[in-house]
C-alpha cells in the first residue's frame, strides 16, 4: 500500500469568471521512505499537488489518499490533525515568524499540538542541532543568513516528527552552495530518518538527489525517471 | 498553550510598535474620559454622602411636612408647618431625643426707652426645643450669641434671644423685657438673655453642613428666639411645626423607627414624613448615578472611536500577516488557535490602553478634585476603588478582544492555500 496515492485526481479553480483547470486527472503513487522530485514548468500544476497531498487543499475530483485516509472524505478538524502530525513543510521563501527566535520558530508547531514547554525546547534544540545551528537558536530570521533561515524552516518541519516532509522550491532562495547543503541534508532525513521527502523544483540539482522525477505538464504527469 | 498563545500576541504588537501605540492612544483616550469621569462621578456621591452623614450621624432622622422631599414633592396641597405633638414624639419606643421647631409671626414689644417709648410690630418668633442647640448642633450649626449672653437652658420659660437685627431694631440689651403677643389675648413678658452673634464668615461657611431650616442666625437676624415650650404659652398647641430632628436610641433600627413615628403622628393627626440618611443617601446616589452613567454614556462614544481604531489595526495586520496565517495553518494550527492569537493580540491593545487610560483618569479626577478643593471650598474625594479600576482593564481588554472579534474570525477562516499564495 503506497503511503500517498492519487487516482484520476482533477482540481479546479475559479478565476472570476474563467475556470483554471489545474490537474486533469492525475494518477501518482507515492512509497513511504521514498524521495520523490516533481518538476514542471510554470503552471503545470506542481504546487497544486503539493497542496493535495500536504493535506492544505482538496481535490475537485478523484481519489487522493494518504496511507488509507481518503483526503476529500476528511474533515477541515481531520486534515488540520494530519498536518500537525504526518506532514511538515518547507517553503522556498522560508515563511519563517519574525517576531520569534529561531527556537521559537521551531516550537511553534509543537505549540499547536500542546507540548509541554520543556519538552518542546529541547526537541527545538535538537532539532538546530541536527541541522547545524545549534549555535543560532536564540536568532532571529534577520540575524540569519538565507541558508540558515532555510535549515530552521526544516527544523520546524521536523518539529512533530511527520512521516511526510514536502519541500516546495527548497533551494529556489539559496546560493548553491547554501542550496547543497540544504538538499544535503534533506537527503539525509530520507536515508538516515526514513522520511518521505517530496520536493517541488525547477532545480535539477534538487532533482538529482531524488530517487524518482515526475515531471508535470498542464495538469499530468507526462514522464517518470528513475534516478540511478 | 494560552500562555505560549499571549507571548506570540505580544510580540506582534511590540513588532509593530508605532501602529499599536497609535492605537493604544485611541483607547486610552476613551478610557482616560469614562475613567475620570466615573471616578469624579463617585467621589461627587461620596462627599455628599459623607457631608450628609456628618449632619445626620446614623442614628437620626428629620420630620418634615408630608409631601416636602421625595417624589411627591411638588405634588401640591403640602403645607410648610405641621400640627405635633412632641411629648408624644417622646414617648414612641426607639426614640431616645427629639427636639422641634416652631414659627409664628407675632405682636411684638420693645424694652421702653429713656423717652418713654418703645419699638413695636410683627416679627417672626421660633420656638426651639433646648435639646436642639445641646443634641443637634451637627443640623443647627454652631449658634452663638454675644457676649454677656446665654441661649437658652432646660429651666427657661420667660426668656428670649434675639436675632441681632432684632435687638438693633427694638433697642434691646440682654437684660431688658419684651412684650409678645399670641392668640386670644395670650401675652408674655421675655427676658432678653442673649443676642445672637451678627453674620461673620465663620457663622456662614463654618456651619455649612447644617440642616438650617431657618435656624442660622446667618439667616435669622431678625428673628426671636424663645424656648420651645413658651410658644404654647402664647399660641397654644403646636400646628406650626417646621421641623423635628428625632435621634434612636442606641442599636435602633432607624429607618425602623422612622417609619413607625411617622405612622404613629400621621395617626394622631400630624401631617409628617421622615427622612433618614439612607432616604438622603438613595436620593443624591440616585441623582449622581444618573449624571455620571450621561457624563460616561458620552465619554462612550470616545470608546467607541478607540474600539474602531482597534478593528482597523486587527485588519491591517490580519491583512499583512496573511501569508503568516497560512504557515501557522500548514504547520498545524486550528482556526481556533488562529482566532485566539488574534483575539488575545487586539485585547491586550485594549489592555495596556486601559492600564494607561486607568491612570490617566484618576489622575485627571484627582486633578478635578484639586481644582474643585480650590475654587469651590469643597474637599472632593477621588474615588480609585479596586473595583473600579479592575473592571476597567477586564473591560478595555474585553472593548479591544471584541473590537478584534470580526478581524481576527475572517483571519481564522483564511482558507490556507489561498494564505500561503498571497503575497
Amino acid at each position: 500500500m503506497p503511503l500517498l496515492d492519487l487516482r484520476g485526481v482533477t482540481k479546479d479553480y475559479k478565476l472570476g469568471k474563467t475556470v483554471v483547470h489545474a490537474l486533469r486527472g492525475l494518477d501518482l503513487r507515492i512509497e513511504k521512505g521514498e524521495i520523490v522530485a516533481i518538476m514542471g514548468p510554470s503552471g503545470s500544476g506542481k504546487s497544486t499537488l503539493m497542496h493535495i497531498l500536504g493535506c492544505l487543499d482538496v481535490p475537485t475530483s478523484g481519489e487522493a489518499s494518504i496511507e488509507e485516509s481518503q483526503i476529500s472524505s476528511l474533515s477541515e478538524k481531520q486534515l488540520v490533525e494530519l498536518r500537525g502530525h504526518k506532514i511538515g513543510f518547507v517553503f522556498q521563501t522560508f515563511n519563517l515568524m519574525q517576531t520569534l527566535s529561531a527556537q521559537q520558530n521551531v516550537e511553534l508547531p509543537m505549540i499547536f499540538q500542546g507540548m509541554k514547554k520543556k519538552e518542546r525546547a529541547q526537541r527545538a534544540t535538537e532539532l538546530l542541532t541536527m541541522v547545524g545551528l545549534a549555535d543560532r537558536v536564540n536568532h532571529r530570521p534577520n540575524e540569519l543568513s538565507g541558508g540558515e533561515r532555510q535549515r530552521v524552516a526544516i527544523a520546524r518541519a521536523l518539529a512533530n516528527d511527520p512521516e511526510i516532509l514536502f519541500a516546495d522550491e527548497p533551494t529556489g532562495n539559496l546560493d548553491s552552495e547554501s542550496g547543497g547543503t540544504i538538499l544535503e541534508l534533506l537527503k539525509r532525513l530520507s536515508t538516515e530518518y526514513g522520511k518521505t521527502v517530496i520536493i517541488v523544483t525547477h532545480d535539477p540539482d534538487a532533482a538529482a538527489i531524488a530517487e524518482r522525477i515526475i515531471h508535470l505538464h498542464d495538469g499530468r504527469v507526462v514522464e517518470e525517471v528513475k534516478n540511478a | 498553550m494560552l500562555k505560549d498563545f499571549f507571548m506570540l500576541a505580544a510580540r506582534s504588537i511590540t513588532h509593530r510598535r508605532m501602529r499599536s501605540w497609535l492605537t493604544v492612544i485611541g483607547v486610552f483616550i476613551g478610557i482616560t474620559a469614562v475613567v475620570a469621569l466615573i471616578s469624579v462621578g463617585l467621589g461627587l456621591n461620596k462627599t455628599v454622602e459623607q457631608q450628609v452623614a456628618g449632619v445626620f450621624g446614623v442614628d437620626t432622622f428629620v420630620l418634615v411636612p408630608k409631601g416636602s422631599f421625595g417624589p411627591q414633592r411638588h405634588a401640591g396641597g403640602s403645607s410648610d408647618q405641621y400640627a405635633l405633638d412632641l411629648e408624644f414624639l417622646k414617648s414612641i419606643p426607639g426614640v431616645k431625643v427629639a427636639a422641634a421647631v416652631r414659627q409664628r409671626t407675632g405682636f411684638v414689644q420693645g424694652p421702653t426707652k429713656a423717652d418713654g417709648t418703645s419699638t413695636q410690630g410683627f416679627l417672626p418668633v421660633m420656638g426651639l426645643s433646648t435639646e436642639l442647640v445641646n443634641e443637634f448642633e451637627s443640623f443647627t450649626g454652631k449658634l452663638t450669641v454675644q457676649p454677656g449672653g446665654r441661649l437658652f437652658l432646660p429651666e427657661d420659660k420667660d426668656v428670649a434671644v434675639l436675632g441681632a437685627d432684632t435687638a438693633e431694631r427694638l433697642e434691646a440689651k440682654v437684660g431688658d423685657t419684651l412684650l409678645i403677643a399670641g392668640d386670644a389675648n395670650k401675652e408674655l413678658n421675655l427676658t432678653v438673655v442673649g443676642i445672637m452673634a451678627p453674620n461673620d464668615e465663620e457663622a456662614s461657611t463654618g456651619s455649612s453642613g447644617g440642616f438650617s431650616a431657618g435656624m442660622q442666625p446667618a439667616q435669622s437676624k431678625d428673628t426671636i428666639y424663645v424656648p420651645y415650650d413658651t410658644m404654647s404659652l402664647l399660641w397654644g398647641e403646636a400646628s406650626d411645626v417646621l421641623v423635628t430632628l428625632v435621634r434612636t436610641q442606641p442599636g435602633a433600627d432607624v429607618d425602623e423607627v422612622a417609619d413607625r413615628v411617622e405612622k404613629e403622628l400621621n395617626a394622631r393627626g400630624s401631617e409628617v414624613s421622615s427622612i433618614t440618611y439612607s432616604d438622603i443617601s438613595d436620593a443624591i446616589g440616585t441623582m449622581t448615578t444618573t449624571v455620571s452613567a450621561f457624563l460616561a454614556g458620552i465619554a462612550g462614544i470616545a470608546l467607541l472611536v478607540g474600539a474602531v481604531g482597534v478593528m482597523n489595526t486587527m485588519f491591517t495586520s490580519v491583512l499583512e500577516r496573511t501569508k503568516e496565517i497560512g504557515v501557522m495553518k500548514a504547520v498545524g494550527a486550528r482556526n481556533s488557535h488562529i482566532l485566539t492569537i488574534f483575539l488575545i493580540e487586539s485585547g491586550l491593545m485594549g489592555f495596556v490602553g486601559g492600564v494607561v487610560g486607568t491612570l490617566a483618569g484618576l489622575g485627571l479626577s484627582a486633578l478635578a478634585s484639586m481644582f474643585i478643593g480650590r475654587f469651590f471650598g469643597v474637599q472632593m474625594a477621588v474615588v480609585a476603588s479596586p473595583a473600579l479600576i479592575l473592571i476597567t482593564l477586564a473591560g478595555s481588554f474585553l472593548l479591544g478582544a471584541f473590537a478584534g472579534l470580526w478581524p481576527a474570525w475572517r483571519a481564522s477562516k483564511l482558507p490556507v492555500v489561498d494564505a500561503l499564495r498571497y503575497e
